[in-house]
């Protein structure tokens, strides 16, 4: 956990340990570095205003070094561009202060989930009861099978690799479509529209595909 | 007798100046009468009398067809009284002589009149030339310093010495605040005449029409400017008093005056983009000094929620007593948190923030922020009537959605358990009506419209900044929101601009 404000990395430390994790703190971004490298948690909570180099530095050396950690951003209202800069950057997922360590608790245990469906190489993602089969590239929800065009799997197959993180625009865009169609939202609204017409999700009350005003798409994990 | 004596010097110049091309069209006739009588005896008549139309080309040239007429007529007279049968009458006696002298008459007015055109032309030519270069020369000026007076000032020195101006001045501003930006000074009298004249748009003495300055006549005792009211300011000049000015010079005087228009026009622009451009920076510093607040306020908050949420929890084994305790300070700590929000919300909408408009769809706004309430929507009897195929919004989304979530929090507020809340919205003649109506008491009809006040709110606890940070969000996209008492419960009503044409084609090509 790195943040600079010695009263919360003692209630964090404390309120997470109650559950079992083994944390450390870090109050810098410099000292996180120097931890992480011997130590390799499985979850870093990293506040983006830091003394010294910024979170989103952090955050970047971290990507560089090792993909393995989960990074939660935790920020004291962090703007949109803030969050959708950090998830671009390779952030699992964001948390707003001030938060009961509780909501914190469920954000990283989702992470974890997903870490370890990731880390397990099962070839059926599931959520809900929406199962993608990356084997046979086949999307069935609630047991019945849905086609798709190839771009709409693809949309799809992002949002459920990262199924509970927000994917931002620019990643959806990049990932689906490539560097030159970043910037078109036009293409992400479209294409997601389709999906959820073929999922027969009501986009006002969403039960796969949430939009995430400001930041992108979600798929309920 | 000093006047009189001015009058007559002046009258003297002016008749000369005018009587000197007739004086020598005459000279001339004299001169060639006097020569085609010394050498008529050895050359053939007619031949000579070409003499006197050389005389009218060469009058014409110089000083225009009207002194080459008289000369023509003069040397028709001339030449009927001394070389035509009979000598010293009028009177022609050979039908070949009417020839002769009809055709020295043509061809001397003819040439008259071609040569005075070209010269005429060659003139305005000339004059022309002269114009674009001064144009061209204040044009360099204006481009190579932008941002100051010395083009208008080189501008005001042109119309003076090539425009044939006594003087010249050009006055820039607001109202009283105008002054004279370049040029001569002007008495109080002529300022105050000045802006009077500004303020109300009006010209005194002359007038721009057609790409031509008209001058009118101007009696009063004091030498009065005339004044010629431009898009960005006024031109104020005087005549000459002994000469008014030529045709050409009008010309470039207009063309002078429609370019300091043109300059004074870009300098207002410039002073609007100049005040745009510190308009911006104390926004970025409102938005600074709101951020950094922000971090201040929320810091302290987020420490203590981390601490008394954690003590909250069972692990930590607080007596039944102080568990109670710290789990109703959590409770309260949270409350705080909303209200520094909502204050700080309102704070930056205040401030004017700037929104982010893009198209949106209304479903979608309402997808998240219904998921995002999921939790205190629980219970409720939540209808949604959004028909098919509305427009999108064209909103700042973040902003859209926290109305949506103003909206439905006050109404889940005031539900009973198991109550209904509709949500709904509807194309109208001006934009996207959307509404959130909720079973529940109904509003008293005196505070219909104080809910919407800052601070204003109808439970104990609530922040009061909900429904007013949304009307001033709606308001800002140059919406309404309204709210009535419906059969069941209250109703809020937005009304939001849409994207015209976008939708259609996107909802075709989807279905």
């Amino acid at each position: 956990m790195v943040d600079d404000e010695p009263e919360i990395r003692r209630a964090l430390r404390t309120g997470l340990g109650y559950q079992g994790f083994d944390v450390r703190a870090a109050d810098s971004g410099e000292e996180a570095l120097a931890q992480v490298a011997g130590w390799r948690p499985d979850v870093v909570l990293l506040d983006l205003g830091l003394p010294g180099i910024d979170g989103f530095e952090v955050l970047q050396e971290l990507r560089s070094r090792d993909r393995r950690a989960a990074v939660i951003v935790v920020s004291v209202m962090p703007g949109e561009r803030d969050k959708v800069r950090a998830l671009d950057l390779g952030a699992d997922d964001y948390v707003v202060k001030p938060f009961g360590v509780e909501e914190l608790l469920a954000r990283i245990r989702a992470v974890l989930r997903r870490q370890a469906a990731i880390a397990d190489g099962e070839p059926v993602i599931r959520a809900g009861d929406l199962e993608l089969d990356l084997g046979r590239r086949e999307v069935r929800a609630g047991g019945r099978p849905v086609h798709l065009t190839p771009t709409e799997y693809e949309v799809l197959r992002v949002l459920a690799l990262h199924a509970g993180k927000p994917v931002t625009h620019t990643t959806l865009l990049r990932q689906v479509w490539g560097e030159h169609a970043v910037g078109d939202r036009y293409n992400t609204r479209y294409v997601v529209a389709q999906l959820r017409r073929k999922l027969a999700d009501d986009p006002a009350r969403p039960r796969y595909i949430v939009n995430e005003p400001g930041v992108g798409y979600r798929l309920e994990s | 007798m000093d006047t009189g004596a001015g009058v007559f010097s002046v009258a003297m110049r002016a008749l000369r100046s005018r009587a000197l091309p007739y004086l020598a069209g005459a000279a001339g006739v004299v001169l060639v009468t006097g020569g085609i009588a010394v050498v008529r005896p050895v050359a053939v008549l007619p031949n000579l009398s070409a003499a006197y139309v050389l005389l009218v080309l060469w009058l014409s040239a110089l000083w225009g067809w009207r002194p080459a007429v008289a000369a023509a007529l003069l040397a028709f007279v001339a030449y009927d009284w001394f070389f035509v049968v009979p000598y010293g009458t009028l009177w022609i006696s050979a039908p070949r002589d009417v020839l002769d002298l009809v055709l020295l008459l043509g061809a001397a007015l003819l040439g008259a009149r071609l040569v005075s055109t070209l010269a005429a032309q060659r003139q305005g030519a000339v004059a022309e030339a002269a114009e674009s270069g001064i144009l061209y020369e204040v044009a360099i000026a204006a481009l190579r310093e932008p941002e100051g007076t010395g083009a208008l000032s080189l501008l005001c020195r042109r119309a003076v010495d090539s425009g044939g101006l006594q003087a010249m001045a050009l006055l820039a501003g607001e109202g009283e605040a105008a002054e004279v930006i370049a040029g001569e000074r002007l008495s109080r009298a002529d300022l105050r005449q000045a802006r009077w004249a500004l303020a109300r748009g009006v010209d005194l003495g002359a007038r721009l029409q057609d790409g031509e300055l008209h001058l009118m006549r101007i009696f009063s005792p004091r030498r009065e400017p005339r004044l010629v009211t431009l898009s960005g300011g006024v031109a104020v000049f005087w005549l000459r008093e002994e000469s008014q000015p030529t045709q050409d010079q009008r010309h470039l005087l207009a063309a002078l005056f429609g370019l300091a228009g043109l300059l004074l026009d870009r300098r207002r622009a410039g002073a609007a983009v100049e005040r745009a451009r510190a308009l911006e920076a104390s926004d970025r510093l409102k938005t600074a000094v709101l951020s950094s607040v922000s971090h201040e306020l929320k810091t302290p908050i987020a420490a203590l929620r981390a601490g008394l949420s954690t003590l909250s929890m069972p692990q930590a084994g607080l007596p039944d007593e102080h568990h109670e305790l710290v789990a109703g300070l959590d409770r309260q700590t949270s409350r705080l948190d909303h209200l520094v929000s909502d204050l700080l919300t309102m704070a930056r909408l205040e401030a004017e923030v700037s929104l982010e408009r893009s198209p949106q769809p209304f479903e979608e706004l309402l997808g998240s922020a219904l998921h995002a309430l999921r939790p205190l929507l629980t219970g409720l009897d939540l209808r949604i009537e959004v028909p098919p195929h509305l427009p999108l919004l064209l909103v700042d989304e973040l902003q859209m959605e926290r109305v949506l979530t103003n909206l439905l929090e006050n109404a889940a507020e005031w539900t009973p358990s198991g109550g209904r809340i509709t949500v709904g919205a509807e194309r109208q003649a001006d934009g996207l009506g959307v509404w959130v109506e909720n079973e529940g008491p109904a509003i008293a009809d005196e505070e219909l419209e104080r809910v919407f006040a800052k601070f204003w709110t109808r439970r104990k606890g609530g922040s009061g900044l909900g429904l007013a940070i949304s009307r001033r969000i709606v308001e800002a996209h140059g919406g309404t929101i309204r709210v009535e008492n419906r059969h069941d419960g209250p109703r809020f009503t937005c009304c939001l601009p849409v994207e015209a044409g976008v939708v259609a084609a996107e909802r075709t090509a989807g279905g």
